[in-house]
């Protein structure tokens, strides 16, 4: 087994399924947050805000990549800030594979999220404050468990994306193995060459594994949640 | 509107059937996306004195080849790489009589800030020094041409084992060569010709030294007939791009004419 | 415990400004679609932030516009039931009895079982509300608001959205809520049938002014609250007590005007019962009847006769201690002469009955 695949493409596994995890985890509150904002409430910029969520689905990922390259580089705006006063460095780093990672993911995210939510009776959470509930509470204790079908589908989703993001990683932190080179990169340079086709080929098999089993992991974990929760 | 039709017929049967006016000719050229700028002035002056028309599909070498190999219509190829002619050639994809390497590259080292001073390359450069723990930007080394040339160099210098680990490899020449106009690495190691397009542009990087040619292996741009060709101006124009009009081009966007 | 309204708010088309007070028992605010019930027991659950106002649980200020005191809906320990019930779908009737109980401190526990009793929903206690049916449903909510132990209820049409069967099968739930809880109840409503029913109190409004205000007893016979309540549903309740249960099937039932006869009955004898006659039920004559197949013939002194919409005419009538209305014909009304001080009887063909509250005879209010 262990010949199958090289050091170089088991790095490649291991760390796509740790950057798409942080991804995933990092995003999650953001992605919840702003569904929220898009579905409860009304203010100014609203649909500026939406449209920023969307950009990433928009633009090429190249474009997208190198956005956050010169935002959050080394030498960015962002990106200097964060070096300068936390010691963060994102650039060249898995960090920075989880970083675009997690913007490519989000609008999937926060689209699974929304739709969960706008089927949700906001009036449900009047009642829980009448009950005494405070309004993060009621969020939690009510309409937190009522969305979670759509959380799971949303992270699995924004998973999935992150594990086969390509363009905007490789722009942003470069194709470093054991570091930045994720599966989908390591399969682009396997590609590269002529007879890198068997290695690559087993990377795409690993990814189409992985895929089909987080998507088979959210359609059960969403039926099973539904089912418990008496939403459906 | 019987006549209309009758000559919508006759004009979709004379294409149909490539009856075209005697001289002028269509022609596909796959090239490798490091030519553009050149090859694009080369097609032109072509275009204008035969009245061929050429349509040029630029991308990465390894993307055209397959598609070369999966039958697609070109005419010419014009690769970066000796490697995948080699494997069409096997695979019968190109005439093999056609096969010509048409110029070379050079290999050199750029740096991000336009005050360092330029360098010798040989096996005293202390590039690791230079580097001071940032990164070296390279396109992949184990899969695009110009990283595999640039991991070779080093390689003979015995630098590659010092600056290894600061080496950030991107998908193509021309992102790693951004990767040191935006300053995210200081250092980069690129075509020449690529280093000169980006002079033209906007200055952003600053050659500081020129791998000796005796570190790598020869830098080529082989060219042939695809196999599936029938187009008669297919050969004429494969050979204007050895001409001196055509090589006087190239040098001036940085390739190494060869002999 | 009383609560203390006084708002005003701007709403499309008109503006709320109005004043009233609820006393323990069941209060109903009364009036019809888009009168503003809504906004007033959203503005005193929190929901809503009026332009002005001052709202007060006895002493405790809940809202006051002029000291800049809003009280947060979850921290006025107001019961809410919905009119669509609202009941948490992930949760099972256990705990969504249970859900304020979590937040509603230690200070005084309520008694879950007391309450699962009263509203009589022990056996639902593991179902979903997805499985419950309208009237199960808003029994829970009922159950759920008063387990958050709250300092009183708010009602909005919680038995509009539920059919005749449905409502009659809650409605003596609320009645034992009235009678067994000793907490102020706001209950909207546009059903005069429900006021009649189940108000200690009727607070009357239009277009978001009151129009009137005081017990049910004194609202429901005043003809000037006739149009609000429409003529089919003008009628006068009056309390009587269970008399004796009689061998033909009959409750005798004595009124302070005199013995009425009703179909069994179903309370005990000695205890007093609520009896609603609508004006439209009401035959007047001038000798008291004989050869009649109606059983209830009351003797009454005419108060007063008002022009009604039409040609009809509704009469006020003393009886006894209580006040009875009657729809005639203007034609008829002309014909007996009938005007202030006249003696006539009233011949009554129909009397539904509930339940009374006990010891609950308020004050008029006015404004």
């Amino acid at each position: 087994m262990a010949d199958w695949l090289t050091t170089e493409g088991w790095q490649a596994v291991a760390l796509s399924l740790r950057v798409s995890f942080w991804a995933t985890l990092i995003s999650l509150p953001f992605g919840i947050l702003v569904a929220y904002a898009l579905a409860r409430w009304n203010f100014w910029g609203k649909q500026v805000l939406n449209g920023l969520v969307h950009l990433p689905l928009i633009l090429p990922p190249v474009v997208t990549g190198y956005l956050l390259l010169v935002t959050f580089g080394t030498q960015g705006p962002v990106g200097r800030i964060l070096n300068d006063g936390f010691g963060i460095v994102l650039a060249f780093r898995w960090t920075g594979a989880a970083l675009a990672a997690a913007v490519m993911a989000f609008p999937l995210m926060v689209r699974a999220i929304r739709l969960s939510l706008e089927a949700v009776d906001p009036k449900l959470e009047q009642a829980a404050g009448t009950l005494g509930a405070s309004r993060i509470w009621a969020f939690t204790t009510v309409t937190l468990p009522l969305i979670l079908p759509g959380i799971i589908v949303g992270s699995i989703l924004a998973f999935a994306k992150a594990m086969g993001e390509f363009g905007a990683t490789i722009t942003f932190v470069a194709n470093i193995p054991g570091q930045t080179q994720t599966l989908p990169s390591a399969i682009y340079a396997f590609l590269q060459v002529p007879g890198g086709d068997g290695a690559a080929f087993r990377l795409v098999a690993i990814s189409i594994a992985v895929a089909m089993l987080a998507l088979i992991l959210a359609e059960w974990a969403s039926r099973a949640v539904a089912r418990r929760i008496g939403a459906s | 509107m019987i006549r209309a039709t009758c000559l919508c017929c006759l004009v979709l049967c004379a294409a149909c059937t490539g009856l075209r006016p005697a001289q002028a000719d269509e022609l596909t050229i796959f090239a490798a996306a490091s030519l553009k700028t050149a090859l694009d002035a080369v097609a032109a002056d072509w275009q204008a004195a035969t009245g061929d028309t050429v349509s040029i599909s630029y991308g990465g070498t390894s993307a055209l080849a397959r598609q070369i190999q999966q039958g697609a219509p070109a005419d010419i190829f014009v690769s970066s790489s000796s490697d995948w002619m080699n494997v069409l050639a096997e695979s019968g994809r190109i005439q093999a009589g056609t096969r010509r390497d048409l110029f070379g590259n050079t290999l050199v080292l750029v740096a991000h800030d336009a005050g360092l001073p330029s360098v010798k390359i040989g096996p005293d450069l202390d590039l690791a020094g230079m580097l001071a723990g940032r990164k070296l930007s390279m396109a992949l080394v184990d899969s695009v041409p110009a990283g595999q040339y640039g991991k070779a160099a080093l390689d003979h210098l015995g630098l590659w084992s010092s600056v290894k680990a600061n080496v950030v490899q991107s998908e193509n020449v021309r992102a790693a060569l951004s990767l040191v106009a935006l300053g995210e690495a200081p250092l980069g190691i690129v075509y020449g010709s690529d280093a000169i397009a980006d002079d033209a542009a906007d200055d952003a990087v600053t050659v500081i030294g020129t791998f000796p040619t005796d570190t790598h292996p020869l830098i080529t741009f082989p060219a042939a007939l695809v196999a599936d060709s029938d187009a008669p101006g297919a050969a004429p124009f494969l050979h204007h791009l050895s001409s001196d009009a055509a090589d006087a081009i190239f040098a001036a966007q940085g390739f190494l004419i060869l002999n | 415990m009383t609560l203390h309204v006084d708002l005003a708010h701007r709403l499309p088309g008109f503006t709320l400004d109005l004043a009233f007070s609820a006393p323990p028992g069941i209060t109903a605010l009364f009036g019809q679609s888009g009168a503003g019930k809504t906004t007033v027991v959203n503005a005193i659950a929190g929901l809503l932030q009026p332009d002005r106002g001052r709202i007060a649980l006895d002493q405790t200020l809940l809202l006051d516009t002029a000291q800049r005191v809003a009280v947060p809906v979850h921290k006025r320990r107001i019961g809410y039931v919905f009119q669509e019930g609202r009941l948490f779908p992930h949760l099972t009737v256990r705990q969504n009895i249970r859900y304020g109980r979590w937040f509603a401190g230690h200070d005084r526990i309520a008694d879950t079982g007391r309450v699962v009793e009263l509203m009589g929903i022990g056996g639902l206690l593991d179902r979903r509300p997805a499985t419950l049916s309208g009237g199960e449903k808003q029994r829970v909510a009922l159950a759920r608001a008063i387990l958050s132990q709250p300092r009183m209820l708010l009602m909005d049409e919680p038995l509009s959205a539920l059919d005749e069967a449905r409502k009659s099968e809650v409605l003596p739930y609320l009645e034992r809520l009235r009678d067994e809880m000793r907490l102020p109840i706001l209950y909207v409503s546009h059903s005069a049938a429900e006021v009649a029913r189940l108000a200690t109190t009727v607070v009357l409004i239009d277009q978001g002014r009151l129009v009137m205000a005081g017990p049910a007893a004194e609202i429901l016979s005043d003809p000037i609250a006739s149009p609000a309540f429409g003529p089919r549903e003008t009628g006068a309740i009056l309390t009587a007590r269970i008399a004796a249960h009689e061998d033909d099937g009959l409750t005798r039932l004595d009124a302070s005007a005199g013995a009425l006869w009703l179909p069994q009955v179903d309370a005990a004898i000695g205890n007093t019962v609520r009896i609603r006659i609508l004006a439209q039920d009401v035959m007047l004559a001038l000798a008291s009847p004989a050869s009649i197949s109606a059983l209830n013939v009351l003797p009454c002194v005419v108060r007063e006769v008002i022009d009604d919409a039409g040609p009809s005419a509704l009469v006020q009538l003393t009886a006894g201690g209580d006040t009875i209305l009657a729809r005639v014909t203007r034609r008829s009304a002309r014909s007996l002469a009938l005007s202030p001080g006249k003696a006539v009887f009233a011949i009554i063909k129909a009397v539904s009955v509930a339940r009374d509250a006990p010891g609950q005879h308020g004050t008029r209010q006015d404004r």
